[in-house]
């Protein structure tokens, strides 16, 4: 059977681009097979979706050389509305996918487009809604949807029109734990009860590896490693690029350094599992390091706070919570939890229906949100809601005009705040040129620049690569160990794994539990009624939990140094 | 804005939401003809009630009242210009019927209102775009509208987003003169329009991946046919059309309280 997809030696240029986003990419892919597709921002990922049906080089003009075939079709010689029958695109904002207002009629949609007959559109709608779980939804309006469930409907709505490729570029970037497992879970049900081709763009690597066959790994618009996920995940090439790595395996390695032979290196819980059965004792005690108390002198206090929206909708219930000076804490929950909503109330934007809120002993409800605004800097997930300037500096500097700091002083405080988050070669650039993490830097120094006493960043890490997530990560330690207090609201549970903070978890506008991330982020009862699912480690540590390993390690390390302690042999 | 919030779609599966535009619409036309038609308090006041046992059936109270409420400023606005006008053009004198007669001019413009939000609570656009496509309305036109509708909420929420995020950087929309409170505003338009535009480049994609314009016969999914009730909506409503004129021109001041006006 000849390969479903086809791309040889393609490369291409974006009109007005110096330099080409794919420079002579071959990949075949087989009917039938899931394939992951990774490497860090700007590799060119998307450019070669792109190339899968068709929008390029319809929809984008610029330069392609070599050849495109899906199902034999050159996508030259084929528009994207002809191709859409044989591959389906989904991409990462399910906002910007969703044309109608009620869920079935977008199920329609394409099928509209294609001019299907009724009763055959009607089946085919029917059948696209029941296998992602939407049927009891079909006459909702589009808007009332929950960001996962749009997702599901995005997929839905190219089901429908029987696709036997699928590509998703980044489906599960704006979706929380539960939504993302429940997406991967219908990808893996169309991949192996209806033999759908699958082509995946995905950060979150510790699930997508349980489904792929096969890692495709770029980076400079170059495919780089093309291999099983074991060989491909282990090739010194893809950890040259810097894209995450399963857990699990970085687990595993450290094992084997340890003097711990694995036969296979193990890619999920369940896979190391099966390695170490029979092979751990099952005596001594391990009790965890005590987190150390912060200072406990309170910058923020939030006191019987319940707020209602102006629709009705209750978003807190009666929140009670003191933010020591110098403390790191992440808010966790999943959409819809209240964590931006109660965030808000640190800054004034929101004032409480009920109870106070206090910031440095001054009550919130009494002053303006520029005067509290100078002492809890909010940083906004996406940047591109507060980016306007001409210039990154002018950008910078806009917050502290507002201030009414002194030229001289501006001057100086956006010089410290360019070094600080190392985008001085941008000074002079038009914040709109710039990439995407390259803009979420520019905002998140537009805010630093005043040196709040507080920071807070809402979702911080959403639409991250791995290297990005890295360089916050060190960036959030370093604010931490100048005691600057720091708030981090977010549903990414590995990132808050390694940071370690203080976890405050909600779910319907109320605290559900409060500690050491590890404490709460192993408390499965807890998570699960947040609906945010453990850290792979703390997966793994629960699967080996029969031998009394504890389950509240966060770190590798420190969860390879105590499965070691345990090994017989 | 709550006078535009009631004039939104939100969902309903009653008789009158399932009875096809094209009659809903012949009856909206025939309410908003005979509105228009008459000066007097009796006859527009029956105009307005003939609405309520609709209003009832559909069972879209809420939004139905707020939409009036809404228009509670116009209306109280027409009221008062009416009123003031009359007094000063009549030499500075009330009468009766001056105030009747501006009374009258409030409660049209109330039941214009009224009539317009009743259509647009129980009309899913999805319903009205196929009732626009029937009529030969080109298909870009009433996608464009549909679109339009679609992204409303999702633009509001996004200027929301802007504004708080430009406020916890310091900025005073309140603050200044007259010409600095409108350039308060570019820090929110700008990326309000910058966003829409990426947004576009997006949609047209998603579009592509979706056939938009694969074929020239596009399908619908639903259909729409003239049913029962339907007609005798059609036909009650054309009915109302044609008492409205008939007493307009033969007894135009029947239920007048005072026939000089």
């Amino acid at each position: 059977m000849p390969p479903i997809v086809e791309v040889e030696g393609v490369t291409y240029t974006y009109p007005n681009a110096e330099e080409p986003a794919l420079r002579g990419v071959t990949l075949t892919v087989d009917e039938g097979e899931f394939i992951l597709l990774t490497g860090p921002s700007g590799c060119g990922k998307t450019t070669l979706c792109r190339c899968l049906n068709g929008l390029i080089p319809h929809f984008y003009s610029g330069e392609m050389e070599g050849e495109v075939r899906v199902l034999g079709l050159s996508t030259r010689e084929h528009p994207p509305s002809e191709l859409a029958r044989y591959v389906g695109l989904i991409f990462q904002n399910p906002d910007n996918q969703i044309f109608s207002l009620t869920v079935e009629k977008e199920v329609a949609f394409g099928l509209e487009n294609l001019g299907v007959e009724r009763g055959e559109m009607r089946r085919r709608v029917d059948w696209a809604l029941e296998v992602v779980g939407l049927s009891h939804l079909r006459h909702r309006l589009t808007n009332e949807l929950s960001g996962g469930e749009k997702q599901r409907l995005a997929i839905a709505s190219i089901l429908a029109m029987r696709p036997r490729v699928i590509v998703l570029d980044e489906p599960t970037s704006f979706l929380d734990p539960k939504a993302a497992e429940h997406l991967f879970e219908i990808l893996d049900l169309l991949n192996r009860e209806y033999g759908m081709t699958i082509i995946l763009i995905e950060h979150r690597v510790d699930l997508a590896v349980r489904y792929v066959d096969r890692v495709v790994v770029m980076d400079g618009g170059l495919v780089i490693v093309d291999a099983p996920p074991r060989e491909a995940f282990t090739s010194p090439k893809t950890r040259a690029v810097g894209v995450a790595v399963p857990r699990v395996l970085e687990l595993s390695e450290r094992l084997m350094r340890r003097g711990i032979p694995l036969k296979r290196l193990p890619l999920t819980p369940q896979e190391l599992l099966e390695e170490l059965q029979g092979r751990l004792r099952g005596d001594g005690g391990w009790s965890g390091g005590e987190v150390k108390v912060e200072g406990a002198e309170p910058i923020i206090e939030v006191i019987d706070v319940s707020y209602t929206y102006p629709n009705g909708v209750k978003a807190l219930d009666g929140i009670n919570l003191r933010i020591n000076r110098g403390e790191f804490v992440a808010i966790m929950g999943e959409n819809g939890a209240g964590k931006t909503t109660l965030v808000k109330h640190f800054i004034g934007l929101l004032k409480p229906t009920e109870g106070r809120v206090l910031v440095d002993g001054i009550d919130t409800s009494q002053v303006t949100v520029a005067s509290l605004a100078r002492k809890v800097g909010l940083v906004f997930q996406n940047p591109d809601d507060q980016l306007f300037a001409e210039s990154v500096e002018e950008e910078i500097a806009f917050a502290l005009r507002n201030f009414g700091y002194s030229e001289d002083v501006v001057a100086k405080r956006v010089d410290w705040a360019l070094h600080l988050l190392d985008i001085e070669r941008y000074r002079d650039s038009s914040p709109f040129t710039l990439s995407g993490g390259e803009r979420k830097r520019v905002a998140l120094a537009s805010v630093l620049a005043w040196d709040p006493e507080v920071v807070v960043l809402d979702e911080p890490t959403i639409g991250q690569d791995y290297a990005q997530k890295e360089r916050l990560r060190h960036f959030l330690m370093q604010l931490r160990s100048q005691g600057k207090t720091t708030i981090i609201v977010t549903h990414d549970v590995e990132f808050v794994a390694e940071c370690e903070p203080r976890v405050i978890l909600m779910a319907e506008g109320r605290i559900l539990a409060d500690g050491p991330a590890r404490r709460v982020l192993s408390d499965v009862e807890a998570l699960e009624k947040a609906s945010i699912t453990p850290p792979e480690m703390v997966r793994v540590l629960r699967k080996l939990s029969p031998y009394g390993v504890p389950c509240d390690i966060l770190d590798v390390e420190e969860a390879a140094k105590v499965i070691a302690g345990r090994f017989r042999g | 804005m709550s006078l535009f919030e009631g004039l939104r779609f939100s969902g309903g599966d009653t008789p009158i939401h399932r009875l096809d535009p094209r009659a809903k619409f012949v009856l909206t036309a025939s309410i908003f003809t005979a509105a228009v038609l008459y000066f007097h308090l009796l006859p527009l006041l029956i105009i307005f009630l003939i609405q309520l046992p609709i209003v009832a059936a559909a069972k879209v109270w809420r939004g139905w009242l707020r939409t009036l409420r809404g228009g509670l400023y116009i209306a109280v606005l027409i009221l008062v210009t009416n009123l003031i006008s009359f007094y000063f053009y009549k030499g500075r004198v009330f009468t009766l019927e001056m105030v009747e007669y501006s009374l009258s001019m409030t409660l049209r413009f109330i039941v214009l209102v009224a009539s317009f939000s009743l259509f647009f609570l129980t009309t899913s656009p999805d319903r009205l775009s196929l009732a626009l496509e029937k009529l030969h309305i080109p298909y870009e036109f009433t996608f464009a509208f549909i679109t339009a509708i679609r992204f409303v909420p999702v633009l509001a929420e996004e200027a929301q987003s802007i504004i708080d995020a430009q406020r916890a950087r310091g900025l005073e929309l309140e603050r200044g003169g007259l010409l600095r409170r409108v350039r308060n505003y570019i820090p929110i338009l700008l990326p309000l329009i910058v966003n829409s535009i990426r947004r576009s480049l997006e949609l047209a994609e998603a579009m592509e991946s979706r056939a938009f314009g694969a074929v020239r016969e596009r399908t619908n999914l639903y259909e729409l046919e003239m049913g029962g009730l339907d007609y005798v909506i059609l036909m009650l409503s054309i009915a109302l059309m044609a008492i409205a004129i008939y007493i307009r021109v033969f007894h135009p001041n029947l239920g007048a309280f005072f026939p000089s006006v």
